[in-house]
């Protein structure tokens, strides 16, 4: 299996891996045939994430597309990550092989999650200070 | 600059640099066909059977009871198939955990009205001898139990199975490709009336194998042509591979007994060093009953896909018990065979030692593999 050096270089220094305390927004990515898992946490500013942290498990390239993933979300609003496309982070780890696609895939199923999450923590919040 | 370890003898070996120099002058200088009768036919029917002499030593069998075939897979058709067209009609009986060439061939065989019933396998990977006595029916026409396992080392006890098997008159084929030349085989001692072999795991040339057919063993043949190898298997012989296959054979008489030692002990400094320094960890296949180079350890809850891609980035070939396709991972089914959790079998990290390894290299391995499995651990979401 042919990696891009950018896949590998993520895999082999992930940014951004662990957990933060009190985040914003969690949510996971999970495809049960493959088995990998992928759980974001977020920092969230004025609906747009500060900062994400990843953890992982699964091949190198799920671990890769998670690191490269954080990068995706920093920056991001949380409703352009409710449209985030999994093109945008394979492009993030310099391509996938065919065989490999899903990695990219469950990152965006673990992002988007987390940014519903975020929103809806958003809006309960919102909620709580109207009452 | 990483250095480079390859643990991976059990997928394939390098050729022998003694086996390439047997090969040279059966490129270009005696490239004839050996069915050819003139001189230059005569010079490679003279490798040849060389080679089959060569072989038929090592096996203490006789020179027309060794069959050269493409390889292994090849070999374990011809006898599966061979013997059941020969019969027609009857009952096969085989283990869970064969490689896929008797597996499927096995499977094709029902799709044609054979029936076969598939053995279980202990946690070990051991089959049950007296599992395969009370298999037997009185349309048993074969019994194809493998004599170690690619993926676990463990090697099956094939003198009490081939006894039950030639107790009751019924052929007895052991799949011997990763045996071959590394393990000892006792044909007669065994009862075994069929055996496969292969080159490219014993440091001969890919593409070049066999099967040993005992005199007697009723079969029929399952490619058809010309005449080679006494009507049993047609088609132009691979001399040069063939000379290389004698040769590498040669050289696992003379090298077997002291080098299986040398990498027992490898293979267990393998596996300390990694229980001792890694948490979470198990080995797979019998403790002691395996096969000197085979080391086969789960990492519990790391996907092995992720260890290998991890230590090839360091200059390490193995190979991982696990594949991941698509977004469909599917389990070792020979661990699935011996009832290995599936947190810890998607884990499964397979190392193969061979002649080239040193101590160096394992120590390597063990060093390399440490840090690696904590850090991929330490990026693993705790599952809810």
């Amino acid at each position: 299996m042919q990696y891009s050096p950018t896949l590998i270089d993520h895999f082999r220094n992930p940014r951004n891996a662990g957990i933060m305390r009190n985040p914003d927004g969690v949510g996971e990515g999970e495809y049960k045939d493959c088995m990998d898992l992928v759980r974001f946490h977020l920092r969230v500013r004025d609906g747009m994430v500060m900062e994400a942290r990843f953890q992982a498990y699964g091949c190198g390239p799920t671990i890769a597309a998670a690191s490269a993933a954080t990068e995706v979300a920093t920056g991001c609003t949380l409703d352009a990550l409710l449209e985030v496309e999994a093109a945008r982070v394979e492009a993030a780890v310099g391509g996938l092989p065919e065989l490999r696609r899903h990695a990219a895939d469950v990152a965006v199923l673990g992002l988007r999650a987390a940014a519903r999450d975020a929103l809806s923590r958003a809006a309960e919040t919102r909620s709580d200070r109207d009452a | 600059m990483n250095r480079k370890v390859y643990l991976d003898h059990n997928a394939s070996t390098p050729v022998h640099p003694e086996v390439v120099e047997a090969m040279l002058p059966y490129w270009s200088e005696r490239f004839g066909n050996p069915s050819s009768v003139h001189g230059f036919g005569r010079e490679a029917r003279e490798g040849l059977e060389t080679a089959r002499e060569q072989v038929a030593h090592f096996l203490r069998a006789g020179k027309e009871e060794i069959v050269f075939t493409s390889g292994g897979t090849e070999s374990d058709n011809m006898a599966i198939k061979g013997v059941a067209m020969g019969r027609g009609r009857g009952h096969l009986i085989t283990s869970k955990i064969e490689h896929h060439a008797v597996l499927r061939a096995m499977q094709n065989l029902e799709t044609l009205g054979f029936e076969a019933t598939y053995l279980d396998v202990d946690g070990d990977g051991l089959v049950d001898p007296d599992a395969v006595r009370r298999a037997i029916r009185p349309d048993t026409i074969l019994i194809s139990i493998m004599h170690a396992n690619s993926e676990i080392g463990t090697i099956q006890p094939a003198r009490e199975i081939g006894a039950i098997a030639h107790e009751h008159g019924i052929p007895f084929h052991v799949d011997a490709v990763q045996t071959f030349g590394k393990a000892p085989i006792d044909l007669d001692a065994f009862h075994i009336d069929m055996l496969s072999f292969s080159g490219h795991k014993i440091y001969g040339p890919k593409g070049v194998a066999g099967l040993y057919i005992r005199r007697g063993t009723k079969m029929v043949s399952v490619q058809h042509g010309g005449e080679h190898e006494r009507r049993r298997r047609a088609g132009t012989e691979n001399v040069t591979g063939i000379v290389g296959l004698g040769r590498a054979v040669e050289i696992r008489g003379r090298d077997m007994a002291e080098e299986a030692v040398r990498v027992t002990a490898l293979r267990d400094r393998l596996w300390e060093g990694i229980r001792s320094q890694v948490p979470d960890v198990r080995l797979n296949g019998h403790p002691t009953r395996r096969l000197p180079g085979t080391c086969n350890i789960c990492f519990r809850q790391v996907e092995s896909e992720s260890i290998v891609l991890g230590l090839d980035l360091k200059g390490i070939g193995v190979s991982a018990g696990s594949a991941c396709t698509s977004g469909n991972v599917e389990p070792s089914y020979v661990l699935v065979a011996m009832g290995v959790p599936v947190e810890w079998s998607m884990g499964a990290v397979r190392h193969s030692l061979g002649r080239s390894t040193t101590v160096e290299d394992i120590d390597y391995v063990i060093e390399s593999t440490v840090p690696l499995v904590a850090k991929l651990r330490s990026v693993m979401p705790v599952r809810a």
